[in-house]
């Protein structure tokens, strides 16, 4: 057991804790009132290589192996430290380039990661409510019903789609697309899209039947893992902004992060989202293993992590008080941006339930 | 106990006030919210049923049909009404509900220390419209940017001058700030007084020096307008102190001891929003559980949703039980210190559970732009903030409980 990090991924750490510190954190509140993401964050997140780092080298990318999960909860952490809306678009890209390095047809790889090499963005859909209806003749496949609120829809060219037992990948094109601006996450160029009789040709379907299943809770085992570091990074924020106003604001003659009650709200919020990071950790590593359980522990650190970014955003808030209610400070986005964490692909706990019981029945 | 079934009078009231809030209030506020703006409209029109901003100095014979028995002895019903009345309209919209009765803030220290010639300046500047056909609304300015939870350190200070006091000072956080026509302001008149220096002073929008600050941006209510008021050397005649002719009899009164008492009367009315926004979560959600499925099955099929709405069940009715209990002993003249905090901090805390789970239970749907459920998620915070946060509330309880001084 060894908790160090090794060279590589200490300075992608330092590296991305420099970028939030510095850049994401300064972006962060015009971007929240903007809806919209500064222009410098796709320059600086291509420099970076954050849109192409799970795209095979030979197809123009900079994944040259295997992808290292644990180096993204690393990173992602870091990340949520600085913007979840901004860490939602650097990040947008893995689980699709991913799922299409693994599974993908010739067709389907060139599609997607032409478009990705060209500074495309691609996003994935999880149809955790059951909604879109599908058909098809064993080959092509006609899909219809509502995709999103997602994160990157908006902009995005491909999506990759996991629903019942299918996954494939969709060129946004020939969807009816609306971009939103929901609460939280603003800056995250959210869509919806809704597909009427949408065909996907046989070669962008990634999986069916029990091996789709399988992938699913692949690639639904990386998106929660980075969701739950991210989840524990603006946990993070949230103390580091509150801790810091609490020893400066004084009430009652002290700095009222003296008081007791505060003391331990703040010290609660710490130890869960130290815990919660290192539940990320583990799933991460536990999917770069190979580990059969490594879906189950994304799934409990997504869990741990949802509540956890909940309760310290409100908490947050909590010891700035009325200050906390204001967008003067930077509290009340991380309350709403905490939403996204728990709500995105579902309810994890009612997930599991089903899962559960569906393999009793 | 006659809050529940058998009182006409708090039974018609929370179907009027329902059925106001279904057909009026809930259409508009999801733009209101989006706007961040004030529902005027609504505001003049709520006036014909009894609505109005100087509610509290008017009686509620408007409201009600009838005035409460003049014998100061006898039970009132007006905390009770109070209670009834504002479950409902939060449960329209916490925001709008706050945009009709945040004149009130302003009125309850006029009702309870004012002077018959103080409550008659008052009421002639909330009465009428603007020049820009606004009804005119009234603000309370008590907190201060240094001063939020501990209203004791007040730094705005009124300096006597012949027959004038002369208010110096900033204000934050005020309901109506920006567009009220007359405040309420408090002020320290004796450096080294502490406490018992604070007064009250009503002041006319018009007053020379009273400049209304920037308005804030927020995460909830954002019907009701919250800004900053700055106060540079503002005149206000001696006449329009509160509370002078008990301070001058040494009577020990009208100072900031009443401002808490007032608070105590309105801690349960703002308990009750905090039921209300919980209780259209909850409904919302119920309403989903009852008419949709996930993946082929009803979701009133599975255990896992249904305990939940369960638990939201007992957390409303509980919260809902502190905040009667707390406003019939207000009516019944019984000190309700703790009752009232409790009800405060244990509505605060149901809201935030129950819009909280609520969002996670409906899932993505509750990410749409828009969504009502994410809506009564963010005004429910500020029911643990203001009017005292949750932290000052369980000081009382708990001061209370073992004999201290509660302030």
């Amino acid at each position: 057991m060894d908790f160090a990090l090794d060279a590589e991924q200490d300075l992608i750490v330092q590296t991305v804790r420099k970028l939030s510190d510095r850049d994401l954190r300064g972006w962060a509140a015009d971007a929240d009132r903007a809806g919209a993401p500064p222009d410098r964050l796709t320059a600086l997140g291509g420099e970076l290589g954050f849109f192409l780092d799970a795209v095979p080298a030979e197809a123009d990318g900079l994944l040259d192996g295997s992808y290292s999960h644990l180096t993204r909860a690393l990173r992602g952490f870091e990340l949520g430290r600085g913007c979840a809306a901004l860490a939602a678009l650097l990040e947008t890209n893995v689980e699709p380039a991913l799922a299409v390095g693994t599974w993908g047809s010739a067709a389907a790889k060139q599609a997607l990661f032409a478009s990705l090499a060209s500074g495309g963005l691609a996003t994935f859909a999880h149809d955790s409510r059951g909604s879109l209806a599908l058909t098809g003749d064993g080959k092509d496949l006609s899909v219809t019903g509502k995709l999103g609120p997602l994160p990157a829809l908006g902009v995005a060219t491909h999506v990759v789609v996991a629903a019942k037992d299918v996954l494939f990948l969709a060129a946004v094109e020939g969807m009816k697309r609306e971009a939103i601006t929901p609460s939280g996450w603003r800056a995250a160029k959210w869509g919806t899209a809704t597909l009427d009789a949408y065909k996907v040709p046989a070669d962008f379907v990634l999986a069916r039947g029990p091996a789709a299943r399988t992938a699913i809770a692949q690639v639904l085992s990386w998106a929660r893992a980075s969701l739950a570091a991210r989840a524990a990074g603006v946990a993070t924020a949230a103390i580091e902004h509150a801790e810091h106003y609490a020893a400066e604001r004084i009430q009652f003659g002290q700095p009222i992060g003296q008081f007791e009650a505060l003391i331990r709200l703040r010290d609660d919020a710490q130890t869960t989202t130290a815990a919660a990071r290192l539940c990320a950790l583990h799933a991460a590593w536990a999917i770069d293993k190979g580990l059969a359980s490594a879906g189950d522990l994304a799934s409990r650190a997504r869990v741990l992590a949802g509540d956890t970014v909940a309760k310290s955003t409100i908490d947050a808030v909590q010891i700035f008080g009325g200050y906390g209610f204001v967008n003067d400070y930077p509290v009340e986005k991380l309350m709403r941006d905490a939403r996204a964490f728990e709500a995105l692909y579902g309810d994890e706990r009612l997930g599991r339930v089903l899962s559960i019981k569906g393999t009793k029945e | 106990m006659d809050l529940f079934h058998d009182n006409p009078l708090f039974s018609g009231i929370r179907q009027m006030l329902g059925a106001f809030a279904q057909q009026q209030m809930r259409p508009i506020a999801m733009k209101h919210d989006a706007d961040e703006s004030m529902p005027w409209g609504l505001m003049k029109s709520a006036q014909a049923l009894g609505l109005t901003q100087s509610a509290l100095l008017d009686g509620r014979k408007k409201l009600t049909g009838v005035d409460e028995d003049p014998d100061p002895k006898k039970p009132k019903s007006q905390a009770r009404l109070a209670v009834a009345a504002s479950e409902e309209l939060a449960w329209g919209c916490a925001g709008i509900a706050l945009a009709l009765g945040g004149s009130g803030l302003a009125c309850s220290p006029v009702a309870r220390m004012g002077t018959d010639e103080q409550k008659a300046e008052f009421k002639k500047l909330l009465s009428g419209t603007g020049e820009n056909g606004h009804i005119h609304v009234a603000a309370m300015a008590l907190s201060e940017p240094a001063t939020g939870s501990d209203i004791s350190g007040l730094k705005t200070t009124a300096r006597a001058d012949g027959d004038y006091w002369v208010i110096r000072g900033s204000k934050q956080w005020i309901t109506n700030g920006q567009s009220a026509n007359v405040y309420v302001v408090w002020a320290q008149t004796e450096a080294t007084a502490g406490r018992a220096g604070v007064r009250g002073f009503i002041v006319g929008r018009d007053t020379p020096g009273l400049v209304p600050g920037r308005k804030e941006t927020k995460l909830g209510i954002r019907a009701s307008e919250t800004a900053q008021v700055h106060f540079e050397d503002v005149r206000v005649h001696k006449d329009m102190m509160l509370g002078a002719a008990a301070a001058a009899a040494g009577e020990g009164g009208g100072g900031l001891a009443d401002t808490k008492k007032m608070l105590d009367s309105t801690r349960p009315v703002v308990a009750s929003q905090s039921v209300g926004i919980a209780r259209a979560a909850y409904e919302f959600l119920l309403d989903r559980v009852r008419s949709s499925s996930l993946h082929g099955t009803p979701m009133a099929s599975h255990q896992h949703i249904m305990f939940e709405l369960a638990e939201m069940n007992m957390e409303i009715a509980a919260s809902r039980l502190l905040a009667h209990k707390a406003a019939w002993m207000a009516d019944h003249h019984l000190e309700n210190v703790l009752e009232s905090s409790a009800a405060k901090a244990h509505g605060a805390r149901t809201a935030q559970y129950v819009t909280t789970r609520a969002m996670v239970l409906l899932g993505e749907e509750a990410l749409e732009p828009g969504h009502p459920v994410e809506k009564w998620y963010r005004d429910a915070k500020i029911y643990d903030i203001f009017e005292g946060t949750g932290q000052i509330q369980r000081r009382i309880i708990s001061r209370q409980l073992t004999g201290q001084n509660p302030t």
